[in-house]
Formats: C-alpha cells, structure tokens, sequence
C-alpha cells in the first residue's frame, strides 16, 4: 500500500485512438508477443531512450495509416501499429545499430 | 454478465479492429518482435526482467493509492478539502490525477450524519485514475442491484454497521459523473502525519462500503 505507484499516467491513461486496449478497466492482450511489444516500447522510455509524446505520436500516424483506406476496418490491429510505431521509431533513433532492415 | 458489459464508456472503443490473425501471421508479427527484443537486450538498452515486471506494474498498479492520497490530503488541508468537494476533478487533478475514465468526478463527504455509497448500476463506470480497477464484486449484478433497494444489508454484508440515525445515500456512477466517497477520518488519528494516513484508506472505504479503521 505504501508502495508508489509506478505506471506512468502518460502512458497508462492515454486518450482516444491510442488509448490502451482494455475491457473493464483491464488491459487486453490477445497474443504474448504484444505484451512483450508494450513493454519494450514502455521500457525504452522510462530509460530515457525516448521520450513518450515522440512514441505517442509514432502511435497515432501509425494507427491513422491502418484506418486510411476505411476507418471502420483498419487493415490491422493496435498492437500491430503500435509495433509498426516502435519500429519506425528504433530506426529514426538509429536504436538498433546501423543495420537498416 | 450483462450486454453492459461492453458498455462504450467502460473502455475505449473497439480495443480490437481485428480480433483474428491466422496463426502464420501471429508468428510473423512474434518474430518481428524477437528481433527487435533480442538486438536490444543485447545492446544493453533493455533488460529481460524488467521487462517482464514492467506489464506487472500496468496490468495492475493503477492503484487505489492516488485516491487514498487525495482523501489524506483532504483531512489535513481544510482548505484543499473545500476544493475537493467544490470541484473535484480540478482538485484531483492538482495531485497529478486525471485522465482517462477520471473526468467528472464529484466528491461525496461522510459525516456521523450521513454515509455515502457509490455504484454504477448500469455498468461498471469507476474512476480508475484515483482507484484503479474495480472488484469483481463491484461489477456483479448482486452488488448493483442489491445496494440500490437494501443499501443498510450490503453494508452489513461488508462488515460496516450504521446506526439506524445515519443517513445512508446511494450514488449511482455513470459516463458523465463519477464518485468518490471521503470517508471520515477515525478518531484517535490526530497526530498522525498525511502519509501515515494515505496507508490506512483503502478502496473499499472509498467506494462507501467500509469505515477507515486504524488498527
């Protein structure tokens, strides 16, 4: 109880079309490896390697993208953007060394 | 449960566009994954075991200890108390608490008078920003239906007893008004500083079905 609480409002409480996925209040994971997706950018920025508005941001074009061509069914999945989003923001930060794949 | 389960307002909408990917496309995407994961481990930038406690900590620590922050505060600042109950979402906000699912927060004072109790018998609306996820028991239809006609009899089943003179007043949650009950703070407490405080208030005296007792 006397713990403090650790989960960054920023992230946890984001708004609108990059709000969390949760059911319930509870956050929803479908597959593992988008737990381990959320966690590394989560991560990343709590070590400072970026900041959360700049992967917020990458977020939110990456999801507009997957609803360009019809919002009511983007052509993938929030955690698919927001892989998309880590991706292409390790690479803008030249995170991953110089190997451009 | 119920069809309100899928509520709009109980979460944000449409968590999944696309709820099924063939398997092949799963182990696709887990790859990706991998790779990124394991270049940056190796790198040193991130670290498997804080890795894995970091989801722990999302999944699970938006706490009810911010709202027991704001009541302790309440208790020892008369002044932020009157905020508090003025505007509650501004005050709440001034300890750093808000967003999602927090807006519109009205405040409700118990008194030996009076004891406020909060449900949303719609749903489940809670304000996750001061109190975290709510109990099971508080999304049952038992707890919703039942703390509407019989309020006293809940509370009795939570251990809390009232004297028959205490007003008992049911406050029913909803999208655009969210509660949070002040509970009184115990006698005996005087020299207790704001954080000793923070560590006896817990969720359910804040939801209105217990008392804070020091023990």
């Amino acid at each position: 109880m006397s713990e403090e609480r650790l989960a960054r409002p920023e992230i946890a409480e984001m708004a609108g079309a990059s709000a969390l996925p949760r059911k319930s209040g509870e956050m929803v994971f479908h597959d593992e490896w988008e737990r381990r997706a959320f966690a590394l950018a989560v991560s990343l920025a709590e070590r400072g390697q970026f900041e959360w508005r700049e992967f917020q941001q990458q977020l939110i074009e990456s999801i507009a993208q997957s609803e360009q061509r019809d919002p009511q069914y983007p052509g993938r999945g929030y955690y698919e953007s927001w892989l998309a989003a880590l991706e292409a923001l390790l690479r803008r930060k030249r995170l991953l060394g110089d190997r451009v794949d | 449960m119920s069809a309100h389960d899928d509520h709009h307002h109980d979460a944000p909408a449409s968590p999944y566009h696309r709820s099924e990917r063939s398997a092949e496309q799963n182990r696709a995407l887990a790859e990706r994954v991998t790779k990124i994961e394991s270049l940056l481990i190796a790198k040193g930038l991130v670290d498997k075991g804080a890795l894995d406690r970091l989801v722990d900590i999302y999944e699970n620590d938006l706490g009810p200890l911010n709202g027991a922050k704001v009541v302790a505060r309440a208790w020892v600042d008369p002044d932020y108390k009157k905020r508090l109950l003025a505007n509650a979402t501004a005050a709440i906000a001034e300890l750093g608490f808000g967003g999602l699912q927090g807006e519109h927060m009205v405040v409700v004072e118990n008194s030996p008078h009076v004891h406020n109790v909060v449900v949303c018998t719609l749903c489940s609306c809670y304000p996750w920003p001061v109190l975290g996820l709510p109990p099971t028991w508080y999304k049952d239809a038992a707890y919703r239906s039942r703390v509407v006609v019989d309020p006293r009899s809940v509370l009795r089943d939570f251990g809390t007893t009232l004297d028959d003179s205490v007003e008992v007043r049911v406050w029913d949650s909803s999208a655009e008004v969210r509660y949070l009950v002040l509970p009184q703070r115990p006698a005996g407490t005087e020299h207790l500083k704001e954080a000793q405080l923070v560590e006896f208030i817990d969720r359910d005296s804040m939801i209105g079905v217990k008392k804070v007792r020091v023990s």
